[in-house]
């Protein structure tokens, strides 16, 4: 039995078993809540390794048509370090930065790029969903 | 003597000292809330007994529990002066009798207030869309809805004492305002960085549509948010995220997908159509849709900071709340609706 299925036995546990059996509403609703949080806690983590090889598979690709647009100044420093760290603390302050330069890049190259990042957002919100949902 | 019991006692010691007539008080009907994640409620008659005359008098008393989701953005205390600067005004609410920062009193800051005869059916429920489903037909309730909201809107909220919650200066001032507010949240919130949330902040802060009106803003009016008695709004409730700002704000909640459910009819009750005709009549305003798209993109923003925000209190054992570790797996799918509003 995997780490997921034993979570998702004692999901069932919770919510067929020790839930029914409580009669105070509260702990009731809690023992219910804690079969749901199982649940999601055991999909999450049945899809990690797929999904982290898909993070940075999207990561790869993303640095790569960034680095192939030809940017200036702060624009270009948060591509670099967003090649570098690989992280999203550092996607979000390029995103930050975008906005932030929007006037100084100008529509044109402001929608390239954001509309570049969009779709690594997406993709990466599709695979949350996958467990959230 | 059960905790129960001993909460009543410190809640009758405290009303005797505030009701010096009343004598041989009691507690009865004592029913504790259990809706809400913000502050813990109690509904009680008190009786008692002034100059040889039984009385009774229905009090609402809410507390703070310390861990409120909206905590900072909203105390008590805020709350109370809100609701004395609506006594005496055409908008619905309870009046309030007394707020105490006091800690030694109920261990937490409470505020006493009129228990106002109504109901307040869940719109997320079975039972609750049954309700407003019923009440729609009748065409009362909705009427008294979108009059309610006008009332708000409509409301001299200089005159009424309001300025205290802040005003806005001119341009994007206000949108401005809610964003720093819930940036505020976000961080407090302790969770990660999240990239989309980043992308919505951003967008938010780059496309705020101009303001025609500055008025009070209730900043969650929905069923659900309303006490009803006898198919009329008798009081405008969750005084928790109120401004002075855009009426388009709230008219935007009005008008949300996400505060209906299987139904075409606003809040699950009023007819879009009439929902338009009597709010621009009795406010003079013309409803901005284009505004309220803005507007309802804040809201998917504000909703995400909530479940950040209410996640990180489980996450950091500030709550032991299950359902609010819960909503750690609701933040994608909120994260995506926005991005789907936003084109991807």
């Amino acid at each position: 039995m995997t780490e997921a299925e034993l979570l998702l036995r004692m999901a069932a546990t919770l919510k067929q078993d020790i839930g029914p059996a409580v009669g105070a509403e509260y702990p009731k609703t809690q023992a219910f809540m804690a079969g749901v949080v199982l649940q999601k806690i055991a999909a999450q983590l049945a899809l990690a390794p797929a999904h982290a090889q898909a993070e940075a598979d999207e990561m790869d690709s993303l640095v790569a048509d960034l680095n192939a647009t030809y940017t200036m100044g702060r624009t270009q420093q948060a591509i670099t370090r967003l090649a570098q760290e690989r992280d999203q603390e550092t996607l979000c302050a390029l995103i930050e930065t975008l906005y932030v330069t929007r006037d100084e890049i100008g529509d044109g190259q402001f929608f390239q790029l954001i509309d570049r990042i969009h779709q690594s957002l997406r993709a990466s919100l599709d695979r949350r969903l996958e467990y959230s949902e | 003597m059960t905790a129960t019991d001993a909460f009543q006692e410190k809640v009758i010691t405290y009303l005797t000292r505030q009701m010096p007539g009343a004598s041989a008080m009691s507690l009865d009907n004592v029913q504790r809330i259990a809706v809400g994640w913000s502050h813990e409620t109690w509904l009680f008659d008190v009786k008692y007994t002034e100059r040889g005359e039984a009385k009774k008098l229905g009090l609402c008393l809410r507390r703070d529990p310390g861990n409120a989701l909206l905590q900072h953005l909203s105390d008590l205390g805020q709350q109370f002066r809100v609701l004395k600067c609506l006594e005496n005004t055409a908008v619905p609410s309870p009046k309030v009798y007394w707020f105490e920062s006091d800690l030694d009193i109920l261990g937490a800051p409470f505020l006493v207030m009129e228990k106002v005869p109504g109901e307040c059916p869940s719109p997320w429920g079975r039972d609750g869309l049954a309700y407003y489903a019923t009440a729609a037909k009748r065409g009362k309730l909705p009427q008294s809805f979108t009059h309610a909201l006008t009332t708000l809107h409509t409301l001299d909220w200089r005159a009424a004492g309001l300025d205290f919650l802040g005003v806005p200066g001119p341009g994007d001032d206000f949108a401005r305002r809610e964003i720093a507010k819930w940036r505020e949240l976000i961080a407090l919130s302790g969770h990660g960085p999240e990239p989309v949330m980043t992308d919505l902040l951003g967008w938010l802060e780059n496309n705020i549509p101009p303001v025609k009106h500055l008025t009070l803003v209730h900043g969650a009016y929905r069923t659900g948010n309303l006490l009803i008695h006898e198919d009329q709004i008798s009081a405008v409730l969750d005084w928790e995220l109120q401004v002075i700002g855009d009426p388009m704000y709230d008219v935007a909640y009005v008008l949300s997908a996400l505060n209906r459910d299987g139904t075409p009819l606003l809040s699950n009750l009023v007819e879009r159509d009439a929902f338009f005709r009597d709010y621009e009549a009795a406010t003079g305003f013309t409803i901005d849709e284009d505004a309220c798209k803005y507007y309802n993109i804040m809201y998917a923003m504000r909703t995400a900071a909530f479940w950040m925000s209410a996640s990180g209190l489980y996450a950091s054992g500030r709550s032991n709340d299950l359902r609010l570790a819960r909503t750690k797996w609701a933040l994608p799918v909120v994260l995506s609706n926005a991005a789907r509003s936003l084109g991807y």
